[in-house]
């Protein structure tokens, strides 16, 4: 199956929405747009053009998605995940796929946390640690699902 | 003609995420800015038909199990309401001997929970009621069971509030009967931390936690939970206070703004 760009957005929205009302497990919910943003960089040859569109998908994210959040902050983390997700090279995803989209998840939900939690960051890290683990652990979870239903990496691979 | 490469690809890649980091953190730093709240009520106001169907889905799942919370909560009020009312009628009379002012009553603005919100860096929630129904900026919002939160965003139909277990969050608070004061802020969970506190205030498991007369925007004496632990801060004269909040903020459904001025 072909990665194709607006149908696993489509998809990527209506997930985020539903987890973000239906799915919450203690105030945490998964970052849908962001593995989408990671997975969908890693296919994509042009560099730049990978963070442009990280970037234009974080600024619609906290407009529209994110209520409440500051805009910018998702801008700021989908722009830097799409950069390093679209430099890495064919035959390091096509051995280590599982892993490389598992560490980028970690850095985005790292700096989402750091964002939300400074204040814990400073004064109490194991406290910071907890939440950021917890979200990570829920976003790749979430991630290995859904790589696994909708076959991601045949189509990411198909596609790089 | 030779093409003359004014950026080296690998350069015009670099050069273009600095730019989207500069313009990002731009963007964080000017959220106050009149413009950029202009452009984020205009967006809750035209997406807000998105959360809709999510919002139907939630209440028909989870029908039964907040009827059952209510029905609880229902009983609950309706025996301290039977308390409350025996109290009013003697505390009317000693206030009425005494000479006392008349307190103002409140008056609430009911909102249905639209969306919970991705809070990628703020807990929010997302009302169905805006500045057409007299919602203004910074007012106190509650559950039936005390302080949740303030709005922090108001469009036309639709607010954001800034939950009390944003990490951002603070809340001036007293404790009663003490009436020790102190600043409540959010660690985890319905637990809360209230620092300031003086070590000499006679703070007892089980006390009371209310609005205190020092908030700006909160007016004294709203329910806001019950201290559950408290300990000494080394090297400080204050002590530091653990509270749980009334409200649950993991089943929230129905809240209510405060209207008008303090």
């Amino acid at each position: 199956m072909q990665f194709s760009f607006p149908r696993f957005f489509l998809l990527a929205v209506i997930l985020q929405l539903v987890f973000s009302e239906l799915l919450t497990i203690n105030g945490f919910q998964p970052n849908i747009m962001l593995l989408f943003v990671i997975l969908s960089s890693i296919s994509m040859e042009n560099i730049s053009r990978a963070t442009l569109i990280g970037f234009s998908i974080g600024l619609l994210s906290d407009l529209i998605l994110f209520n409440g959040s500051y805009i910018g902050l998702s801008s700021l983390i989908f722009s830097i995940c799409a950069y390093l997700s679209a430099r890495v090279s064919f035959n390091f995803v096509y051995r280590n796929f599982d892993l490389y989209w598992l560490v980028l998840v970690s850095l985005g939900t790292g700096l989402y946390a750091f964002f939300r939690y400074d204040f814990f960051f400073f004064n109490d890290i194991l406290l910071f640690l907890k939440n950021w683990i917890f979200l990570s652990i829920y976003t790749s979870f979430v991630g290995f699902i859904i790589t696994r239903l909708f076959k991601v990496k045949e189509g990411v691979l198909e596609n790089a | 003609m030779a093409k003359i490469d004014l950026f080296p690809k690998q350069k015009l890649d670099s050069f273009i995420l600095f730019l989207c980091v500069f313009i990002s953190f731009a963007l964080i730093f000017s959220n106050d800015n009149r413009n950029i709240q202009g452009l984020r009520s205009s967006a809750i106001d035209t997406f807000s038909f998105l959360y809709q169907p999510f919002n139907w889905l939630d209440n028909q799942l989870f029908l039964t199990k907040k009827l059952e919370v209510l029905s609880e909560e229902n009983l609950k009020l309706n025996l301290e309401n039977q308390i409350l009312s025996s109290n009013k009628i003697e505390n009317q009379r000693l206030r009425d001997l005494l000479k006392f002012r008349e307190r103002n009553e409140f008056d609430f603005i009911g909102a249905d929970i639209l969306s919970k919100g991705f809070s990628s860096n703020l807990s929010s929630v997302l009302l169905d009621r805006g500045s057409n129904d007299g919602v203004k900026n910074n007012s106190p919002v509650l559950s039936s069971r005390g302080v949740v939160g303030k709005t922090i965003l108001v469009a036309k139909d639709y607010s954001t509030v800034q939950l009390i277990s944003d990490i951002d969050f603070r809340l001036s608070v007293k404790i009663m009967p003490s009436e020790a004061e102190g600043i409540m802020r959010w660690i985890q969970d319905d637990i809360c931390q209230i620092v300031e506190v003086q070590t000499t205030s006679d703070v007892q498991i089980g006390d009371i936690v209310l609005t205190s007369n020092l908030s700006i925007y909160f007016p004294p004496n709203l329910p806001v939970g019950e201290v559950i632990s408290f300990y000494k801060e080394s090297n400080s004269s204050n002590k530091i206070v653990r509270m749980r909040l009334f409200s649950d903020l993991s089943t929230l459904n129905q809240l209510f703004i405060l209207k008008g001025d303090k």
